[in-house]
Protein backbone atom coordinates (compact mmCIF):
# COMPACT_ATOMS: atom_id res chain seq x y z
CA UNK A 1 0.00 0.00 0.00
CA UNK A 2 1.16 3.45 -1.03
CA UNK A 3 0.56 4.66 2.78
CA UNK A 4 2.79 2.22 4.07
CA UNK A 5 5.55 2.07 1.61
CA UNK A 6 5.95 6.01 2.40
CA UNK A 7 5.84 5.59 5.74
CA UNK A 8 8.35 2.81 4.98
CA UNK A 9 10.26 5.58 3.07
CA UNK A 10 10.34 8.27 6.04
CA UNK A 11 11.67 6.07 8.48
CA UNK A 12 14.27 4.59 6.70
CA UNK A 13 14.98 8.55 6.08
CA UNK A 14 14.21 9.16 9.46
CA UNK A 15 16.64 6.67 10.33
CA UNK A 16 19.96 7.35 7.91
CA UNK A 17 19.44 11.28 7.97
CA UNK A 18 18.05 12.75 11.08
CA UNK A 19 21.00 11.51 12.87
CA UNK A 20 23.04 14.54 10.66
CA UNK A 21 20.68 17.39 12.01
CA UNK A 22 22.91 18.97 14.08
CA UNK A 23 25.66 19.06 11.45
CA UNK A 24 22.86 20.09 8.93
CA UNK A 25 22.06 23.17 11.16
CA UNK A 26 25.83 23.90 11.95
CA UNK A 27 26.44 24.68 8.75
CA UNK A 28 22.88 26.26 7.88
CA UNK A 29 23.70 28.89 10.89
CA UNK A 30 27.52 29.33 9.92
CA UNK A 31 26.57 30.58 6.15
CA UNK A 32 23.09 32.17 7.19
CA UNK A 33 24.61 33.71 10.57
CA UNK A 34 21.21 33.71 12.18
CA UNK A 35 19.26 30.91 14.03
CA UNK A 36 16.10 31.17 11.93
CA UNK A 37 16.81 31.34 9.21
CA UNK A 38 19.61 28.45 10.00
CA UNK A 39 16.13 26.62 11.00
CA UNK A 40 14.28 27.79 7.96
CA UNK A 41 17.08 26.61 5.57
CA UNK A 42 16.71 23.10 7.39
CA UNK A 43 13.63 22.42 7.15
CA UNK A 44 13.65 23.48 3.39
CA UNK A 45 16.63 21.48 2.81
CA UNK A 46 15.26 18.30 4.70
CA UNK A 47 12.27 18.10 2.81
CA UNK A 48 14.19 18.54 -0.61
CA UNK A 49 16.49 15.91 0.62
CA UNK A 50 13.20 13.57 1.39
CA UNK A 51 11.92 13.85 -2.27
CA UNK A 52 15.21 13.31 -3.57
CA UNK A 53 15.84 10.40 -1.02
CA UNK A 54 15.35 7.70 -3.61
CA UNK A 55 18.81 9.35 -5.44
CA UNK A 56 20.18 8.16 -2.33
CA UNK A 57 22.47 5.16 -2.31
CA UNK A 58 24.10 3.50 -0.03
CA UNK A 59 26.95 5.62 1.14
CA UNK A 60 28.22 8.90 3.08
CA UNK A 61 24.78 10.38 4.29
CA UNK A 62 26.67 12.75 6.27
CA UNK A 63 28.18 14.23 2.69
CA UNK A 64 24.98 13.62 0.87
CA UNK A 65 22.42 15.73 3.23
CA UNK A 66 25.42 18.57 4.10
CA UNK A 67 25.24 18.72 0.24
CA UNK A 68 22.06 19.17 -0.56
CA UNK A 69 21.54 21.85 2.80
CA UNK A 70 24.26 23.82 1.66
CA UNK A 71 22.66 24.28 -2.04
CA UNK A 72 19.55 24.76 -0.28
CA UNK A 73 21.54 28.04 2.00
CA UNK A 74 22.81 29.32 -1.29
CA UNK A 75 19.85 29.60 -3.13
CA UNK A 76 18.10 31.19 0.15
CA UNK A 77 20.38 33.69 0.27
CA UNK A 78 20.50 34.10 -3.29
CA UNK A 79 16.66 35.12 -2.80
CA UNK A 80 17.40 37.00 0.76
CA UNK A 81 20.94 38.24 1.22
CA UNK A 82 21.80 38.57 -2.86
CA UNK A 83 25.07 40.92 -1.81
CA UNK A 84 26.57 38.23 0.49
CA UNK A 85 27.12 35.51 -2.69
CA UNK A 86 29.57 37.28 -4.72
CA UNK A 87 31.69 35.07 -6.58
CA UNK A 88 35.18 34.77 -5.41
CA UNK A 89 37.84 36.76 -7.70
CA UNK A 90 39.17 33.81 -8.91
CA UNK A 91 39.82 29.89 -8.09
CA UNK A 92 42.68 28.87 -8.51
CA UNK A 93 43.92 25.12 -7.71
CA UNK A 94 46.40 25.06 -4.88
CA UNK A 95 50.13 25.49 -5.94
CA UNK A 96 53.22 27.05 -4.36
CA UNK A 97 52.43 30.31 -5.79
CA UNK A 98 48.81 30.78 -4.06
CA UNK A 99 49.51 34.11 -1.73
CA UNK A 100 46.69 35.94 -2.87
CA UNK A 101 46.53 38.76 -0.08
CA UNK A 102 44.77 37.46 2.25
CA UNK A 103 43.13 39.64 4.58
CA UNK A 104 41.12 40.82 1.29
CA UNK A 105 39.18 37.33 1.80
CA UNK A 106 38.30 38.95 4.92
CA UNK A 107 35.36 41.51 5.14
CA UNK A 108 36.68 43.63 7.27
CA UNK A 109 34.61 46.98 6.60
CA UNK A 110 31.79 44.87 8.00
CA UNK A 111 33.76 43.52 10.81
CA UNK A 112 34.78 47.24 11.93
CA UNK A 113 31.29 48.98 11.27
CA UNK A 114 29.83 46.43 14.08
CA UNK A 115 33.16 47.02 16.35
CA UNK A 116 33.79 43.19 16.36
CA UNK A 117 36.57 41.95 18.42
CA UNK A 118 39.03 41.44 15.81
CA UNK A 119 40.93 38.42 18.07
CA UNK A 120 37.85 36.24 18.16
CA UNK A 121 38.24 33.25 16.06
CA UNK A 122 34.45 32.92 15.52
CA UNK A 123 33.85 36.65 14.75
CA UNK A 124 36.46 36.62 11.95
CA UNK A 125 35.46 32.78 10.51
CA UNK A 126 31.90 34.41 10.15
CA UNK A 127 33.60 37.20 7.95
CA UNK A 128 35.15 35.13 5.02
CA UNK A 129 33.16 34.89 2.10
CA UNK A 130 30.97 31.65 2.16
CA UNK A 131 33.38 29.62 -0.07
CA UNK A 132 36.32 30.09 2.48
CA UNK A 133 33.95 29.86 5.45
CA UNK A 134 31.94 26.69 4.54
CA UNK A 135 35.41 24.96 4.01
CA UNK A 136 36.91 26.19 6.81
CA UNK A 137 33.74 25.19 9.21
CA UNK A 138 33.57 21.62 6.81
CA UNK A 139 36.91 20.85 8.01
CA UNK A 140 37.97 22.03 11.04
CA UNK A 141 34.48 21.80 12.99
CA UNK A 142 32.22 19.19 11.13
CA UNK A 143 35.81 17.28 10.83
CA UNK A 144 35.04 16.08 7.29
CA UNK A 145 38.73 15.29 4.64
CA UNK A 146 39.25 16.71 1.65
CA UNK A 147 37.37 14.60 -0.09
CA UNK A 148 34.19 14.65 1.61
CA UNK A 149 34.19 18.61 1.90
CA UNK A 150 34.40 18.44 -2.22
CA UNK A 151 31.66 16.35 -2.49
CA UNK A 152 29.54 18.57 -0.20
CA UNK A 153 30.77 21.99 -1.42
CA UNK A 154 30.74 20.37 -5.84
CA UNK A 155 34.05 21.39 -6.45
CA UNK A 156 37.71 20.06 -7.15
CA UNK A 157 40.07 18.63 -4.26
CA UNK A 158 42.62 20.97 -5.24
CA UNK A 159 39.98 23.90 -5.39
CA UNK A 160 39.49 22.59 -1.37
CA UNK A 161 42.82 22.91 -0.66
CA UNK A 162 43.61 26.26 -2.50
CA UNK A 163 39.97 27.16 -0.28
CA UNK A 164 41.28 26.30 2.84
CA UNK A 165 44.83 27.96 2.51
CA UNK A 166 43.32 31.47 1.54
CA UNK A 167 40.88 30.93 4.68
CA UNK A 168 43.51 30.29 7.03
CA UNK A 169 45.65 32.75 5.84
CA UNK A 170 43.12 35.34 6.17
CA UNK A 171 42.08 33.98 9.94
CA UNK A 172 45.74 33.94 10.80
CA UNK A 173 46.83 37.26 9.23
CA UNK A 174 44.47 39.22 11.34
CA UNK A 175 44.31 36.69 14.68
CA UNK A 176 48.08 36.39 14.98
CA UNK A 177 48.62 39.96 13.50
CA UNK A 178 46.55 41.24 16.93
CA UNK A 179 47.78 38.91 19.44
CA UNK A 180 51.40 39.96 18.48
CA UNK A 181 50.44 43.65 18.33
CA UNK A 182 48.57 43.44 22.00
CA UNK A 183 51.71 41.10 22.91
CA UNK A 184 54.32 43.70 22.33
CA UNK B 1 62.87 17.04 1.63
CA UNK B 2 63.29 20.43 1.33
CA UNK B 3 61.80 23.13 2.67
CA UNK B 4 60.25 23.91 -0.62
CA UNK B 5 58.92 20.42 -0.79
CA UNK B 6 57.33 20.42 2.69
CA UNK B 7 55.75 23.70 2.66
CA UNK B 8 52.98 23.07 0.09
CA UNK B 9 52.08 19.71 1.70
CA UNK B 10 51.93 21.66 5.06
CA UNK B 11 48.51 21.82 5.43
CA UNK B 12 47.67 18.32 3.85
CA UNK B 13 50.12 17.18 6.82
CA UNK B 14 48.42 19.16 9.49
CA UNK B 15 44.84 17.92 7.82
CA UNK B 16 46.01 14.46 7.81
CA UNK B 17 45.86 13.90 4.25
CA UNK B 18 48.89 12.76 3.42
CA UNK B 19 50.01 9.45 2.20
CA UNK B 20 51.96 7.30 5.48
CA UNK B 21 55.23 7.12 4.16
CA UNK B 22 55.03 11.01 2.89
CA UNK B 23 53.92 11.53 6.32
CA UNK B 24 56.67 10.13 7.66
CA UNK B 25 59.13 12.25 6.00
CA UNK B 26 57.88 15.44 6.95
CA UNK B 27 57.43 14.71 10.13
CA UNK B 28 61.19 14.33 10.67
CA UNK B 29 61.85 17.48 8.07
CA UNK B 30 59.40 19.56 10.86
CA UNK B 31 61.15 18.01 13.85
CA UNK B 32 64.16 19.47 12.60
CA UNK B 33 63.65 22.46 10.47
CA UNK B 34 63.70 25.86 12.73
CA UNK B 35 60.86 27.90 9.73
CA UNK B 36 58.58 24.57 8.75
CA UNK B 37 58.44 23.46 12.54
CA UNK B 38 57.07 26.67 14.19
CA UNK B 39 54.88 27.41 10.79
CA UNK B 40 53.08 24.41 11.65
CA UNK B 41 52.88 24.70 15.19
CA UNK B 42 51.58 28.14 14.40
CA UNK B 43 48.50 26.41 11.82
CA UNK B 44 47.50 23.87 15.37
CA UNK B 45 47.64 26.83 17.69
CA UNK B 46 44.89 28.03 14.41
CA UNK B 47 43.06 24.81 14.55
CA UNK B 48 43.03 24.73 18.42
CA UNK B 49 41.83 28.77 18.41
CA UNK B 50 39.19 27.95 16.29
CA UNK B 51 37.78 24.85 18.01
CA UNK B 52 38.04 26.52 20.93
CA UNK B 53 35.98 30.19 19.89
CA UNK B 54 33.46 28.56 17.59
CA UNK B 55 30.09 27.89 19.02
CA UNK B 56 29.03 24.22 18.56
CA UNK B 57 25.70 24.57 16.97
CA UNK B 58 23.08 22.11 17.54
CA UNK B 59 19.74 21.99 16.18
CA UNK B 60 17.07 23.31 18.40
CA UNK B 61 14.25 20.82 19.61
CA UNK B 62 11.85 22.97 18.09
CA UNK B 63 13.40 22.56 14.40
CA UNK B 64 13.70 18.79 15.06
CA UNK B 65 9.99 18.74 16.24
CA UNK B 66 8.78 20.69 13.02
CA UNK B 67 11.28 18.61 10.37
CA UNK B 68 9.52 15.17 11.53
CA UNK B 69 6.12 17.06 11.72
CA UNK B 70 7.02 18.14 7.60
CA UNK B 71 8.28 14.81 6.83
CA UNK B 72 5.29 13.13 7.93
CA UNK B 73 2.93 16.02 5.50
CA UNK B 74 5.20 15.20 2.50
CA UNK B 75 5.02 11.21 3.48
CA UNK B 76 1.26 11.79 3.74
CA UNK B 77 1.40 13.55 0.68
CA UNK B 78 3.58 11.22 -1.36
CA UNK B 79 1.14 8.63 -0.82
CA UNK B 80 -2.18 10.35 -1.92
CA UNK B 81 0.50 11.20 -5.27
CA UNK B 82 0.07 7.29 -5.62
CA UNK B 83 -3.37 7.51 -5.68
CA UNK B 84 -4.41 5.14 -3.35
CA UNK B 85 -4.97 7.36 -0.17
CA UNK B 86 -5.49 5.07 2.68
CA UNK B 87 -8.85 6.97 3.51
CA UNK B 88 -9.71 7.27 7.31
CA UNK B 89 -10.36 3.24 7.44
CA UNK B 90 -6.84 2.12 6.68
CA UNK B 91 -6.02 4.49 9.67
CA UNK B 92 -8.55 3.86 12.21
CA UNK B 93 -7.83 0.05 11.15
CA UNK B 94 -4.00 0.91 11.77
CA UNK B 95 -4.96 2.07 15.50
CA UNK B 96 -7.27 -0.90 16.09
CA UNK B 97 -4.77 -2.97 14.74
CA UNK B 98 -2.12 -0.94 17.76
CA UNK B 99 -4.83 -1.24 20.36
CA UNK B 100 -5.46 -5.15 19.90
CA UNK B 101 -1.63 -6.28 19.73
CA UNK B 102 -1.79 -5.69 23.53
CA UNK B 103 -4.61 -7.88 24.93
CA UNK B 104 -8.73 -6.15 25.77
CA UNK B 105 -9.06 -4.11 28.46
CA UNK B 106 -6.82 -1.33 30.32
CA UNK B 107 -3.87 -1.80 28.02
CA UNK B 108 -0.40 -0.91 28.70
CA UNK B 109 1.88 -1.02 25.91
CA UNK B 110 5.19 -1.16 25.39
CA UNK B 111 8.03 -0.99 23.01
CA UNK B 112 5.99 -2.36 19.67
CA UNK B 113 6.85 -0.26 16.99
CA UNK B 114 2.96 -0.14 15.27
CA UNK B 115 1.87 1.83 18.70
CA UNK B 116 4.52 3.60 19.10
CA UNK B 117 4.24 5.26 15.63
CA UNK B 118 0.29 6.02 16.25
CA UNK B 119 1.71 6.80 20.05
CA UNK B 120 4.39 9.33 18.67
CA UNK B 121 2.34 10.71 16.07
CA UNK B 122 0.11 11.98 18.39
CA UNK B 123 2.82 13.05 21.12
CA UNK B 124 4.36 14.85 18.83
CA UNK B 125 0.91 17.17 17.56
CA UNK B 126 0.60 17.64 21.21
CA UNK B 127 4.26 18.81 21.51
CA UNK B 128 3.90 21.14 18.50
CA UNK B 129 0.76 22.35 20.35
CA UNK B 130 2.84 23.42 23.08
CA UNK B 131 5.52 24.83 20.60
CA UNK B 132 5.56 28.54 19.56
CA UNK B 133 1.98 30.45 19.25
CA UNK B 134 -0.70 27.51 17.90
CA UNK B 135 -2.43 25.65 20.64
CA UNK B 136 -5.52 26.86 19.82
CA UNK B 137 -7.29 28.01 16.26
CA UNK B 138 -10.25 28.73 17.45
CA UNK B 139 -10.12 30.52 21.52
CA UNK B 140 -12.99 30.19 23.62
CA UNK B 141 -14.06 28.18 26.46
CA UNK B 142 -17.73 28.39 25.02
CA UNK B 143 -18.84 25.39 23.22
CA UNK B 144 -20.91 27.25 20.76
CA UNK B 145 -17.84 28.69 19.41
CA UNK B 146 -15.28 25.85 19.09
CA UNK B 147 -18.08 23.23 18.25
CA UNK B 148 -19.21 24.88 14.98
CA UNK B 149 -15.86 25.97 14.47
CA UNK B 150 -14.35 22.68 13.23
CA UNK B 151 -18.04 22.14 10.84
CA UNK B 152 -16.84 22.21 7.32
CA UNK B 153 -13.09 21.85 8.39
CA UNK B 154 -13.35 18.23 9.63
CA UNK B 155 -15.09 15.29 8.95
CA UNK B 156 -15.82 14.84 12.70
CA UNK B 157 -17.82 16.91 15.34
CA UNK B 158 -16.59 16.75 18.25
CA UNK B 159 -18.26 17.52 21.35
CA UNK B 160 -16.64 20.52 23.21
CA UNK B 161 -18.01 20.97 26.57
CA UNK B 162 -15.92 23.28 29.01
CA UNK B 163 -14.84 21.45 31.88
CA UNK B 164 -14.39 24.71 34.19
CA UNK B 165 -16.38 23.42 37.14
CA UNK B 166 -14.29 19.84 37.10
CA UNK B 167 -11.03 22.00 37.36
CA UNK B 168 -10.60 21.15 33.65
CA UNK B 169 -11.31 23.96 31.81
CA UNK B 170 -11.45 24.21 28.09
CA UNK B 171 -9.22 26.74 26.32
CA UNK B 172 -9.91 26.20 22.53
CA UNK B 173 -9.90 23.86 19.40
CA UNK B 174 -7.54 23.42 16.90
CA UNK B 175 -7.20 21.29 13.77
CA UNK B 176 -3.98 19.05 13.14
CA UNK B 177 -2.66 17.48 10.48
CA UNK B 178 -2.01 13.51 11.31
CA UNK B 179 -1.70 11.47 9.01
CA UNK B 180 -2.52 13.91 6.48
CA UNK B 181 -5.65 14.02 7.44
CA UNK B 182 -7.09 16.99 9.48
CA UNK B 183 -8.18 16.29 12.60
CA UNK B 184 -9.94 17.76 15.71
CA UNK B 185 -8.08 18.53 18.62
CA UNK B 186 -10.23 19.86 22.11
CA UNK B 187 -7.55 22.14 24.22
CA UNK B 188 -8.14 21.53 27.85
CA UNK B 189 -6.24 23.16 30.82
CA UNK B 190 -5.16 21.54 34.46
CA UNK B 191 -3.36 24.09 36.09
CA UNK B 192 -0.17 24.71 34.35
CA UNK B 193 -0.89 21.23 32.03
CA UNK B 194 -2.27 21.20 28.69
CA UNK B 195 -4.38 18.81 27.76
CA UNK B 196 -5.12 17.77 23.83
CA UNK B 197 -7.70 15.65 23.36
CA UNK B 198 -7.68 14.67 19.39
CA UNK B 199 -10.75 13.36 17.80
CA UNK B 200 -10.58 10.59 15.28
CA UNK B 201 -13.24 7.97 13.99
CA UNK B 202 -13.80 5.27 16.82
CA UNK B 203 -11.65 2.27 16.55
CA UNK B 204 -14.37 0.01 17.74
CA UNK B 205 -14.58 -2.37 20.36
CA UNK B 206 -13.71 0.51 23.07
CA UNK B 207 -10.56 -0.58 24.36
CA UNK B 208 -9.08 1.70 26.97
CA UNK B 209 -5.53 2.50 25.94
CA UNK B 210 -3.13 4.04 28.63
CA UNK B 211 0.35 4.26 28.28
CA UNK B 212 3.06 6.79 28.83
CA UNK B 213 6.03 7.75 26.42
CA UNK B 214 8.62 10.59 26.56
CA UNK B 215 7.02 11.21 30.04
CA UNK B 216 3.84 12.20 28.08
CA UNK B 217 0.62 10.45 28.90
CA UNK B 218 -2.05 8.92 26.57
CA UNK B 219 -5.08 7.63 26.98
CA UNK B 220 -7.76 6.66 24.65
CA UNK B 221 -11.24 5.74 24.53
CA UNK B 222 -14.57 5.77 22.23
CA UNK B 223 -17.62 7.33 22.63
CA UNK B 224 -20.38 6.27 19.82
CA UNK B 225 -18.63 6.80 16.08
CA UNK B 226 -15.57 8.81 17.73
CA UNK B 227 -12.22 7.89 19.43
CA UNK B 228 -11.25 10.28 21.90
CA UNK B 229 -7.01 10.40 22.32
CA UNK B 230 -5.99 12.88 25.41
CA UNK B 231 -2.60 13.62 24.97
CA UNK B 232 -0.64 15.47 28.36
CA UNK B 233 2.14 15.82 30.82
CA UNK B 234 -0.58 16.08 33.31
CA UNK B 235 0.49 13.64 36.02
CA UNK B 236 -1.65 9.72 34.80
CA UNK B 237 -4.29 10.17 37.49
CA UNK B 238 -4.98 13.62 36.54
CA UNK B 239 -5.57 12.26 32.91
CA UNK B 240 -7.45 9.44 34.18
CA UNK B 241 -10.02 12.09 36.17
CA UNK B 242 -10.39 13.81 32.98
CA UNK B 243 -11.71 10.99 30.76
CA UNK B 244 -14.06 10.01 33.67
CA UNK B 245 -15.43 13.67 33.47
CA UNK B 246 -15.14 14.15 29.94
CA UNK B 247 -17.10 10.95 29.26
CA UNK B 248 -19.71 11.77 32.08
CA UNK B 249 -20.33 14.79 30.30
CA UNK B 250 -20.54 13.77 26.76
CA UNK B 251 -22.00 10.93 27.17
CA UNK B 252 -24.79 12.11 29.72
Amino acid sequence: MAWIAERRRRSRFESVVLPHLDAAYALARWLTRNDADAADVVQEAMLRAFRYFDTYREGDAKSWILRIVRRTCYSWLERNRPAEVVPLDEEEVIDEEVSIAPVAALNTEALLQNRSDLRRLDVLIEALPPPLREAIVLRELQELGYREIAEVTGVPIGTVMSRLHRARSALRRAWEGKDIGDAV
Amino acid sequence: MRCDEVRPRLEAYVDGELAEAERVQMRDHLADCPKCGPETAALERLREGIRQSAPIYRAPEALRSRVRFALRREAAEGARAARRAPGWLAYAASILLAVAVGSGGTLLITGERQEDAVANELIDSHLRSLLGSHLTDVASSDQHTVKPWFAGRSEMSPPAVDLAPEGFPLVGGRLDLIAGKPVPALVYRRREHVINVFVLPASRGDLGVNLTRRGYTLRHWDEGDLGFWAVSDAAPTELAEFERVFRATTSG
